[in-house]
């Protein structure tokens, strides 16, 4: 037993300072699984089997993965700014924390105990879980029952920091439809530019089926400069032609047309 | 097998009626929340007000119903203490609550609706939350937050093991981080100080809690009368009980915000929304120092020797720090944060002087104090300029002749937060600072007054502000306020006054006020 627990401490420590000093915070939530489990199995040894697997089954469980959870939604990649916002705290800290445990370990490494909580208990329950139930539901009924309140605090508490309610009925896709054609606009995606006309580039306009020109199809940016070619006005034979299949493009012939 | 054993857990019996105003309260709070789930936007609000008023009236006078001079006890097995100082402390937080409660309502000083957020869950800035200003909507969730905190404090004082004691900090703290970070204006401010609060408040209740461990390591029990007995009965393992008595008493003084745990009180006063500010500085501090004062007055008096040079260092570094910064500090609110510190460094006399008299000296500061900082924050929330509250010190010049009543109502609180004599604070301070001395704190005691006298000069400094300097030139003028807070602003200078010169019927209540041990 005292090996199991000297095994176990050294993990569990290992863990809890993995999970400090590790940059990446998939490996910090594994390192508190780590530690979590190390428990687990301490209060196995203690002769606490139902809270070695709760332990194992909620906070293994249950909170590991919500944390890993979070994680995923946050994205694995991002890691923590590292940059101190409280400029030389790091030493004085850690000169504290070094002080709070000299005074802990100086003060409390000559404790002697003995295990007799959990005889008591099965002497008057005989077992764990009835000892726990009983203690529950009568010494510490009202710490259980006001525990209640404080789940009914956190769940309204998510809700208020994180729950949007919508000012308006946000837009369903048949709303957005009937606006796109109510407001007189071209409701579609807008002809590309060159199409029909002998050339391809951004700057000419297509022409339609009856040989005008669809001014539409060009970048406003472009048409805003004047940047716009005109096709000669003589394509348009050549269009209408092209349009009954009596002729084929031939050449690419960048001529350009003065305005 | 097991059924047999399930038959020899005998239920617990329950005094329901010495239990009745928390039940109230937390049920209260739970229909709230069911009101909040149920009813139509456009009347929600005033539902909400409703029952939050008619809750804490109920449970007023279910704290009257409890007869102080009758046989009073344990219930729930030994688990809740309820005593003299328990009904005194309950009906002075509900009372807190009350005015803390009217101060909340309040939604016309803001043009823009109350003190809160249109929606938190909005960011700042965002276009959706000037969305929800413009629609006029309400948090309505505060209330809910709001009963299911003063419940917790309900629970605080009066809990009689640490289990049930840490449960209700949690239960009295939780919706007062929440509360804290729901600000409608300088909402970025309130966000960092609720993130503050938090923090550090789960901290300081980790160290509670393994201070808890080890005290169950010394006493086997956590209860308080165990611990006093094992204290008084051995000495074996004696430094699990003093190091784990110091981890509570530091979970303790955290909340009741004493040197070196006050880091957090003047952002988190700051940058919550002043209603809150005020139900916070009065409920929190007294269900607090009610707590603090049960674990020490019943179970760790037999450690009082050992940690006399603590609570000595504690209180003199509280006193110092509470009125030395508080000096220096140009934000009233913030000036008003280091004076609840400096409080609760005079009040540690009485925690530290453990006698009858002490006791009652505390009660009664307490009393005087919730009301006067209440009062205090009410009339901070009612000056004002365009952006908000004008809370820097220099746009408080000339108030007294542009708002002469509202700069004399502010000056009577910093009076009595002072200790001037006819105010319920020089009663109080009077109390306590003569119990000490009684009990041999002579030093203390001079520090005390020290302190009050450099606090007194910042307090001064702000009524020679208001009235003998001229105005700066910033626009900044006195909201005249809805019913609720003319009457919370009404009730709290009465009552400061009230106590300070007739103070003797509060202290014949409180010949009754003894601790169950």
């Amino acid at each position: 037993m005292v090996i199991a627990f000297w095994i176990c401490a050294a993990l569990a420590v290992f863990g809890a300072l993995g999970m400090v000093f590790s940059k990446k915070a998939v490996h910090s939530a594994l390192f508190v699984a780590l530690t979590m489990i190390n428990l687990a199995v301490l209060y196995a040894i203690l002769e606490a089997p139902f809270l070695s697997m709760v332990q194992i089954i909620v906070y293994t469980g249950a909170v590991m993965m919500l944390f890993l959870f979070v994680l995923m939604v946050v994205g694995v990649d991002s890691s923590d700014s590292l940059t101190e916002s409280i400029k030389g705290q790091r030493v004085p800290a850690l000169l504290g924390a070094s002080a709070l445990g000299v005074i802990l370990i100086g003060l409390l490494g000559n404790i002697t105990m003995t295990n007799i909580g959990f005889d008591q208990a099965y002497v008057a329950y005989d077992g764990n879980i009835d000892a726990l139930a009983g203690l529950i539901f009568t010494k510490y009924l009202f710490a259980f029952e006001a525990t209640s309140a404080l789940l009914i605090t956190a769940a309204l508490g998510a809700m208020v920091l994180t729950h949007r309610e919508h000012a308006e009925k946000p837009l369903t896709q048949r709303d957005l439809s009937v606006l796109r054609f109510k407001s007189g606009n071209h409701p579609g995606s807008l002809p590309s530019p060159g199409v029909y006309a002998r050339h391809n580039a951004v700057d000419i306009p297509a022409l339609l089926p009856d040989g005008t020109m669809a001014e539409i199809s060009v970048p406003k940016p472009l048409a805003a400069r004047g940047a716009i070619r005109l096709i000669d006005l003589a394509s348009k034979d050549e269009v209408q032609a092209l349009n009954r299949g009596e002729a084929v493009i031939t050449s690419q012939s960048t001529d350009r047309v003065e305005e | 097998m097991s059924s047999a054993l399930i038959a020899d857990i005998t239920a617990p019996s329950v005094n329901y009626y010495m239990l009745a105003p928390i039940l109230i309260v937390l049920g209260g709070a739970v229909l709230s929340v069911l009101v909040e789930a149920f009813y139509p936007r456009e009347s929600r609000r005033s539902a909400q007000i409703a029952l939050v008023l008619t809750t804490l009236v109920v449970a007023f006078l279910a704290v009257l119903n409890i007869k102080v001079d009758a046989i009073l006890g344990f219930t729930i097995v030994n688990s809740l203490a309820i005593d003299g100082v328990s009904v005194f402390l309950q009906g002075l937080i509900i009372l807190s609550a009350l005015v803390g409660a009217l101060l909340i309502s309040e939604n016309r000083i803001d043009p823009l609706g109350d003190a809160f957020a249109a929606q938190s869950s909005a960011l700042p800035g965002s276009e959706d939350e000037l969305a929800f200003t413009e629609r006029g909507w309400y948090q309505t969730e505060i209330w809910s937050l709001f009963l299911f905190s003063v419940g917790g404090m309900l629970i605080f004082p009066i809990a009689n093991d640490l289990l049930t004691l840490f449960v209700a900090l949690e239960v009295m703290s939780l919706p007062l981080y929440l509360l804290v970070g729901m600000a409608r204006r300088r909402r970025l401010l309130s966000q960092e100080a609720a993130l503050k609060y938090f923090v550090l408040g789960a901290f300081s209740s980790a160290f509670m809690l393994y201070g808890s461990a080890l005290v169950y390591g010394f006493a086997n029990s956590v209860e308080l009368g165990d611990i006093a007995k094992a204290l008084s009965a051995s000495a074996a393992n004696s430094n699990l009980m003093l190091v784990g008595g110091i981890f509570i008493l530091i979970g303790l003084l955290f909340k009741v915000g004493a040197a070196p745990f006050h880091q957090w009180t003047p952002d988190v006063y700051q940058g919550a929304p002043t209603a809150i500010t005020a139900f916070m500085s009065a409920g929190t501090k007294v269900a607090a120092f009610g707590a603090l004062l049960r674990v020490f007055y019943v179970a760790l008096s037999g450690l009082a020797w050992d940690l006399s040079a603590v609570l000595w260092a504690i209180a003199i570094i509280t006193m110092l720090v509470g009125t030395i910064i508080g000096v220096a500090q140009s934000d009233i609110k913030r000036m008003l944060a280091y004076s609840s510190i400096a409080h609760a460094g005079f009040l540690l006399l009485g925690v530290i002087a453990q006698s009858k008299a002490a006791l009652d000296g505390s009660l009664f500061y307490l009393a005087g104090y919730a009301f006067t900082s209440l009062g205090a924050f009410a009339v901070v929330s009612l000056v004002r300029d365009a952006s908000g509250e004008a809370n820097h010190l220099g746009q408080w010049a000339g108030l007294g002749k542009r708002s002469p009543v509202i700069a004399s109502v502010f000056t009577l609180f910093l009076l009595a937060l002072a200790g001037i004599p006819l105010t319920s604070g020089f009663v109080g301070k009077f109390a306590v600072f003569a119990a000490a001395y009684e009990k041999g704190l002579a030093p203390l005691v001079v520090v005390a007054v020290i302190a009050s006298a450099i606090a007194g000069f910042f307090y001064v400094r702000v009524i020679v502000l208001m009235f003998f300097t001229d105005a700066s030139g910033d626009e900044v003028s006195v909201v005249v306020p809805s019913f609720a807070t003319a009457a919370a602003i009404t009730i709290t200078a009465v009552v400061t006054i009230v106590l300070g010169v007739i103070p003797q019927p509060v202290f014949d209540l409180l010949s009754n006020a003894l601790f169950l041990k």
